[in-house]
């Protein structure tokens, strides 16, 4: 299937997400649906905790492709993104002919065998018929340099070995990088992407998502979950909790054998929600019970 | 088709207007979607606009103004009341009609803006063998550079402005994880290594080292702005303004509310920016709210990561009409995130000042350094603040704690 026939509009994208196991928004859907089909690199933003990266892998599993994922830290560089050359096994091979007495031609030495493909490289090479998704995540760890490194292979989808020569992407990926904005990204690189930021979901998708990630537990601690949840970001604490925090603590839950959360229940598990020893003394002082049960 | 690349050109130009900034390939990207998604109702149409067009969240109110107004045909009344802190819709006010200033208030805060305006027009179209004259006088005239702000006449504000905008602003500098290549280094470079080492055989005659870099530590400018630090304000944004263009600092300004000022300072002529500025920042008198301010800068962007490692520089008086307990709160999450927090208060020159005032104690437990800033002398202070930073040895309650504090050696990265 073609993927003009796999993805034909944003709704079918939703759906074919939701069989995987993520429900998207709208404007999720649209923005995906776009980098698939236009293709153009897309830039997720949001809250820690919120499904970027969960975006991507979902994406990868409707299209039913490789997902290629580059994690990027500062000071990353070509050679740890793109490729490198095996040295040692490149020494031995010298070693060893030197030692049979072979002649050792450099292209050999050069060849596909003594590549070391990191990410980057492994997106553009494969193969299809459809595209795999490469996720760059985090982004904005790396630094400027690295981001105009970037710019060539989104823009190209080519990538230049001196020893090799230049090699194009036969099936482009589908490019997803996501951002958690502890710095703004390059205005060049913004304008190459389609840009997306991804909300907290409203209530009733946020018990809808957690029952699809946790489906041993009960409908009313879910429910419950979802609610507290809520009730927290209301809260002035340092770090609001997300979906993720909120999956997390239905697995705690079913974990410790509860099917309803009271205040004993939070007082348990608050670890599981919470990251901060000032978030829990504000939550302690509203009220466990009031953030049980509204 | 015809059809669809006009109006997604127009649609383009009048959010481009609005303020977004679009560029035609962005247009062209959304025309393309559209047709790819054949979209049924206008909120599907809206959210491929939203991807294709927009590069930041903020944009997304701007771009739904302009949506309901193109597709909707709904026009907010409120828009045309003059408020400053939203910007018109493409039918746009004349740009008089915008002045951020209270035309009650007396002539001095129009007056500076006009000076500071002339003064950048002059010092601007003036050739450049004219500056270091000015600022040698500048320098060299003890009076001027000993009078705090406040008693300066507009022109001399308007001179001081000028020169501020100039001065070197060098913050500490950090080691970064990227290593380059340095024959002085002491790490091998072992990729480098081995491939020189084909040369010779496989045997790695040829070395080659790396080290570490350095690079210099963001600066982020916390300016008030409210009626209380009105003359001094006005020679910070300068201040800022040279920091920005220069560092890549950000630039934040409050009174009632906290706005971003890095994007508008960063325009090639001071009288753009100054212009952009003043429209985007209409709160400048009334009461001041430093410790939601602060907050919300933690919030919003120190958490983040542009206070992380940073030097942090708040300037004002103190003077705080909400609760104190909050900047209190504020400024303890502030100093854990920043490398250095540096307070400039105009109001510590005065003889026999003690900060008594509720805001400015609440706040100082928290402070690094604390110095008053209000003349140019004081300013080269503040300078030689930012640039002599280092880390607490340890943070305030541990501080207490601890009968002798456990120094960290000057050279330990934060």
């Amino acid at each position: 299937m073609s993927l003009a026939e796999l993805v034909p509009d944003p709704a079918t994208l939703t759906a074919h997400l939701a069989q995987a196991g993520y429900l998207a928004g709208p404007g999720l859907a649209a923005a995906l649906f776009c980098a698939v089909r236009l293709p153009q690199p897309l830039l997720l933003e949001g809250e820690a905790g919120v499904g970027k990266t969960q975006a991507a892998k979902s994406l990868a599993a409707v299209l039913d492709t490789p997902l290629i994922r580059l994690q990027c830290f500062e000071g990353i560089d070509a050679a740890e993104a793109l490729y490198e050359w095996n040295y040692p096994r490149q020494l031995l091979g010298i070693r060893v002919a030197e030692a049979r007495g072979a002649a050792l031609d450099e292209a050999s030495l050069f060849g596909p065998d003594y590549l070391i493909r990191r990410p980057l490289l492994a997106a553009l090479e494969h193969p299809g018929p459809r595209p795999a998704v490469l996720l760059i995540d985090e982004v904005d760890r790396a630094d400027e340099e690295f981001e105009a490194f970037l710019f060539e292979l989104l823009a190209e989808s080519t990538v230049t070995i001196p020893e090799i020569g230049t090699l194009a992407a036969i099936t482009p990926p589908v490019v997803v990088l996501t951002s958690n904005r502890t710095r703004d990204l390059h205005d060049a690189l913004k304008r190459r992407c389609l840009y997306h930021w991804i909300d907290y979901p409203p209530l009733d998708q946020a018990i809808a998502i957690v029952r699809a990630r946790v489906p041993a537990a009960g409908a009313e601690l879910t429910a419950q979950v979802a609610g507290a949840v809520g009730r927290l970001r209301g809260l002035d604490v340092q770090k609001p909790p997300g979906v993720a925090e909120a999956i997390d603590w239905v697995h705690a839950a079913t974990l410790l054998g509860l099917d309803h959360l009271d205040e004993a229940a939070v007082d348990a598990t608050l670890g599981s929600v919470l990251k901060y020893r000032e978030d829990h003394d504000v939550a302690r002082a509203q009220g466990l019970a009031w953030v049980a049960q509204g | 088709m015809a059809d669809l690349a006009a109006t997604t050109a127009a649609f383009g130009q009048l959010l481009h207007a609005a303020g977004v900034p679009v560029t035609p390939a962005a247009c062209a990207r959304f025309a393309q979607a559209v047709v790819l998604a054949a979209p049924t109702t206008l909120d599907e149409l809206a959210w491929l606009g939203r991807t294709t067009l927009l590069t930041d969240r903020a944009q997304r109110e701007v771009f739904d103004r302009v949506f309901d107004q193109v597709f909707r045909g709904l026009v907010d009344v409120a828009d045309f009341r003059g408020q400053s802190s939203t910007p018109p819709p493409p039918a746009s006010l004349p740009a008089g009609d915008r002045s951020p200033a209270d035309p009650a208030r007396d002539g001095e805060q129009t007056a500076a803006p006009q000076a500071s305006d002339a003064a950048g027009a002059s010092t601007d179209a003036a050739p450049e063998d004219d500056e270091p004259a000015v600022l040698a006088a500048l320098s060299r005239d003890e009076r001027l550079a000993t009078t705090p702000f406040a008693a300066c006449t507009p022109e001399e504000l308007a001179l001081i402005a000028a020169l501020v905008e100039r001065l070197p602003l060098v913050p500490p500098l950090r080691r970064v994880r990227r290593r380059r290549r340095d024959p002085r280094g002491s790490a091998l470079d072992l990729r480098a290594t081995l491939r020189a080492s084909h040369r010779t055989a496989g045997d790695p005659v040829h070395r080659t080292y790396r080290r570490s870099t350095t690079r210099a530590r963001r600066v982020v400018l916390l300016a008030d702005v409210s009626g209380s630090m009105e003359p001094y304000a006005r020679v910070y944004l300068h201040l800022a303004r040279g920091a920005v263009r220069a560092l890549g600092s950000e630039a934040f300004v409050f009174a009632t509310r906290l706005t971003r000022l890095t994007r508008l300072l960063g325009e090639p002529t001071p009288d753009a920016a100054y212009a952009r500025v003043a429209e985007a920042a209409p709160d400048w008198s009334g009461g001041t709210r430093i410790g939601d301010a602060v907050q919300t800068f933690v919030d919003d962007y120190g958490r983040r990561g542009m206070a992380r490692g940073a030097v942090v520089v708040i300037v004002s008086d103190g003077w705080e009409t909400g609760d104190p307990a909050v900047l209190g709160r504020a400024m303890a999450q502030l100093s854990r995130l920043a490398f250095h927090v540096i307070w400039v208060n105009p109001r510590k020159a005065a003889r026999g000042y003690e900060p008594l005032v509720a805001g400015m104690g609440a706040a100082l437990p928290y402070v690094d350094t604390f110095v008053s800033g209000h003349s140019l002398r004081a300013l080269e202070e503040v300078l030689a603040a930012i640039a002599s930073a280092a880390g607490d040895p340890a943070p305030p309650a541990v501080r207490g704690a601890l009968a002798a504090p456990a120094a960290r050696p000057a050279t330990d990265v934060a």
